[in-house]
């Protein structure tokens, strides 16, 4: 089911927790709602199923405005970030939970739990309490427990966040499977962007309660609207260095190269404080627009190597290469940007 | 290191041994004791004397003494012994007819005094009218009304007036004013109908209050005020706390002139024309529901306090996943908040049915018992009995009996509480998980 935030706002005495966020969500689409702790991701997604009152702006699931509805009116299911599993009850009696509220017959509560725990294989953890349950066990079951009724619409909050690294990985597309299987609209919340960018359709980046991008992973990652987004996207981060205009050459302390003709064609004024941003993989020892530096910084990963190249002024800039370290630190080193696929920021942070 | 760290522990507890043992077990250990004793005003607390009282002697013969030997021993006798006839040479009796008396009649005694005269009008020396009169006092011996410090001295002299062993210990019984040690007390107490009456009163009062108010009503508030906005749960609780907060006595003050004949009750229904009366000890009905009420708006606040605090700790997301779950707040209430009350209610009942049974304090403010004793409950018998008797006589030893009886059950039901609760396991583990 399609969900629309128009111009919603939500405060918190003198907190704006989301501040004027419209945002269309396509059916049957995950979106991810990514940003750094207390965005207001939590406060989207509550206001979304109902547990908080917005104060102004609607909400609607198709067409229907929910904005008034309480939560029990709403047909969401919600995967919390601690899970809320009710502790006293089995895991069988909390998928049942949505249905045994709703008075659903014995039968049928058992025959619809039976079906989802056999979706999310936990078959056999029914009869536990949740307190017996691992991690990633405890997560199953809150998921089947907002899906059990079959809601319009998923939301979860940062489901993967309580569970160690190998977990996180299966369940992530754990995760994919379950909603293209159920073809179910639904929105994850989280603040590891590599999650965001591996599991979703389409991002949404927030900040101090605003939208700063919605767009696919791909365009985020390679568009990014702002310098926010492009430092939000990307392991290992992207460079900065804060620069001026001269003369259609962006130069600072160190580095000193031409504008490319799009970021010309731009109306950039000479003068103008202006802020280079290099993706590690834009840095390597044979493109194009010339960097001298030391390497004051080597990572072996193994299958790549990290490397810090500190610049004469002082500025750092990341690079990345396949293969094992091909320097030393301390080595003074001449490797190349590429200045076509750099991003450059205007003093407002936006991306020229 | 150890044995000294054991050392150092009990040093640490000696504090609170001592005051265990000085303000409970010696409490406890005084009451079991004196249970067992015929202590009462009466009687007083340290030992007594054996006095041949006209009724010790009546409650003896009742006892089973001899009616002839009780009849000896109330009647006066006149004896001519040795001690007879000192006394009355002291008081200056004429020396020729007292030497008479002992040469020819010895070791004679009568039964009444004109039986003794008429011995003495026989005797030569022919005493006139009034020596004989002023003689006979002086022989006269009764063991009516006398003291005897200890049973040797008793015994001598019952034994002097022919009582044998059987009948003299008869007798020291009936006429000990000390107290004894004694079984009677617990016989009597089952035997009462009294007993079982106050019995019947202690568990209506027990229950009604701990089921209506102090957890019933207790959750009421408690559930009530967790959903109220903040600043109203808070007026609203503190209205509920004031009853524990006011002192008893004017707590109970306030409650009396609610229902005084000229009270607040009275002066509205008044205006409806139904006669004036005191509302609280009218019937042995208004006097029950203002003694439930009373002790259970004291009792809900404590609930109250306990379980909004249990309600606290339920963590939101719980209440947030029920919500969108699909449950209103009466299926919250009933899936969520009560089956983690589960333990603070059962600690409250157990709490709360042994403060009801050991205090009395605010019935005996409110009603005394009355009308009656139709609100007399156990703990405020026992009071009755041993420190507030309306006849005077304080019973310590039957009061202390009641008592014990409350400490019986009290520990018997601490201990049945304590392993049906499991109580171990409640303080160590959490039961709430998050
Ligand atoms: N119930 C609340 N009461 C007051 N402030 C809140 C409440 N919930 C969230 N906030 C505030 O709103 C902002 C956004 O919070 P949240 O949505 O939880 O962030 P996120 O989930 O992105 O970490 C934060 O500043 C937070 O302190
Ligand atoms: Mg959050």
């Amino acid at each position: 089911m399609r969900i629309v935030l128009d111009a919603v706002t939500k405060q918190f005495g003198a907190v704006k927790a989301i501040d004027d966020v419209t945002l269309e969500i396509v059916d049957g689409e995950l979106l991810a709602l990514l940003g750094p702790s207390g965005c207001g991701k939590t406060t989207t997604l509550f206001a979304i199923c109902g547990i908080h009152r917005i104060d102004s702006g609607r909400i609607l699931f198709g067409d229907l405005e929910v904005s008034g509805l309480p939560p029990q009116r709403r047909s969401v299911g919600v995967v919390f970030q601690s899970f809320a599993l009710y502790p006293h009850m089995s895991v069988s009696e909390n998928i049942g939970f949505p249905l045994q509220v709703r008075k659903e017959s014995k039968a049928e509560i058992e025959r619809k739990v039976d079906e989802v725990a056999d979706l999310v294989h936990i078959r056999e953890l029914l009869e536990r309490r949740p307190a017996q349950l691992s991690g990633g066990q405890q997560q199953r079951v809150a998921i089947a427990r907002a899906i059990v009724r079959r809601p319009d619409i998923l939301l979860l909050d940062e489901p993967l966040a309580n569970l160690d690294a190998k977990l996180r990985l299966e369940m992530r597309s754990e995760l994919r499977r379950l909603q293209k299987e159920t073809g179910i609209t639904a929105v994850i919340v989280t603040h590891d962007q590599v999650e965001a960018m591996s599991m979703s359709d389409r991002i949404v980046i927030m900040d101090d309660g605003r939208i700063l991008q919605i767009g696919t992973p791909d365009e985020m990652y390679h568009r990014p609207s702002n310098k926010f987004v492009a430092g939000f996207i990307g392991n290992p981060p992207i460079s900065f260095a804060d620069g001026k205009v001269e003369d259609g050459r962006f130069v600072t302390e160190g580095l000193d190269f031409d504008l490319p003709d799009r970021i010309k064609k731009a109306s950039v004024t000479a003068g103008q404080n202006i802020t280079l941003g290099v993706r590690p993989e834009y840095l390597q020892p044979d493109f194009a627009t010339p960097i001298e530096a030391e390497i004051t910084f080597i990572e072996n990963q193994g299958r790549e190597a990290l490397y810090d190249l500190t610049l004469a002024g002082g500025h750092v800039f990341r690079s990345i290469q396949s293969g094992e370290p091909i320097c030393k630190l301390g080595d003074k080193i001449r490797w190349g940007i590429d200045a076509d696929a750099s991003f450059f920021f205007d003093d407002q942070g936006k991306r020229i | 290191m150890r044995h000294q760290s054991d050392r150092l522990g009990l040093a640490f507890l000696t504090p609170a041994l001592i005051f265990v043992v000085l303000f409970f077990l010696s409490p406890v250990v005084l009451t079991a004791v004196f249970s067992f004793t015929t202590m009462s005003t009466a009687t007083g607390i340290s030992g007594g004397t054996y006095r041949i009282t006209p009724s010790a002697v009546r409650s003896a013969a009742e006892k089973g003494l001899n009616p002839a030997t009780a009849e000896r021993l109330s009647q006066e006798r006149y004896t001519i012994d040795d001690d007879a006839l000192t006394r009355a040479t002291k008081a200056g009796i004429d020396a020729e007819i007292l030497k008479e008396l002992e040469r020819d009649l010895k070791g004679k005694s009568t039964d009444d005094r004109r039986s003794f005269e008429r011995l003495l009008k026989k005797l030569d020396n022919r005493p006139n009218r009034r020596q004989v009169k002023s003689i006979s006092p002086h022989f006269r011996t009764s063991i009516l009304n006398q003291s005897f410090e200890d049973r040797t001295t008793l015994d001598a002299t019952l034994e002097n007036l022919g009582l044998d062993a059987a009948e003299r210990a008869r007798v020291a019984e009936t006429s000990y004013t000390g107290w004894i040690w004694t079984s009677a007390n617990f016989r009597r107490m089952f035997l009462q109908p009294d007993t079982y009456r106050i019995l019947i009163n202690t568990i209506v009062y027990v229950f009604t209050t701990l089921v209506i108010f102090n957890t019933g009503y207790a959750m009421v508030l408690a559930i009530v005020t967790f959903y109220l906005p903040g600043r109203q749960a808070t007026v609203y609780r503190t209205i509920w706390f004031l009853p524990r907060i006011t002192p008893p006595v004017i707590y109970v003050l306030l409650w009396k002139w609610l229902a005084w004949d000229t009270g607040f009750i009275s002066t509205i229904t008044g205006w409806f024309g139904v006669a004036s009366r005191n509302w609280m000890l009218d019937t042995s009905l208004n006097a029950w529901v203002f003694v439930v009420l009373i002790n259970g708006f004291v009792g809900a606040s404590m609930g109250m306090i306990i379980f909004s605090s249990a309600i606290k700790t339920i963590p939101e997301s719980l209440f947030h996943a029920s919500a969108v779950d699909g449950a209103y707040r009466w299926q919250q209430v009933r899936h969520i908040i009560l089956p983690q009350l589960r333990w603070p209610i059962l600690f409250l009942t157990t709490y709360q049915t042994l403060s009801l049974l050991s205090s009395f304090e605010l019935i005996f403010l409110a009603t005394n018992g009355g009308p009656g004793s139709a609100t007399e409950v156990w703990s405020l018998a026992a009071f009755h009995l041993a420190l507030s008797n309306y006849a005077g006589n304080l019973q310590y030893g039957l009061g202390a009996a009641f008592a014990l009886i409350l400490v019986l059950i009290g520990i018997t039901a601490s201990l049945f509480y304590l392993r049906l609760f499991k109580f171990s396991e409640m303080i160590s583990k959490p039961r709430i998980e998050h």
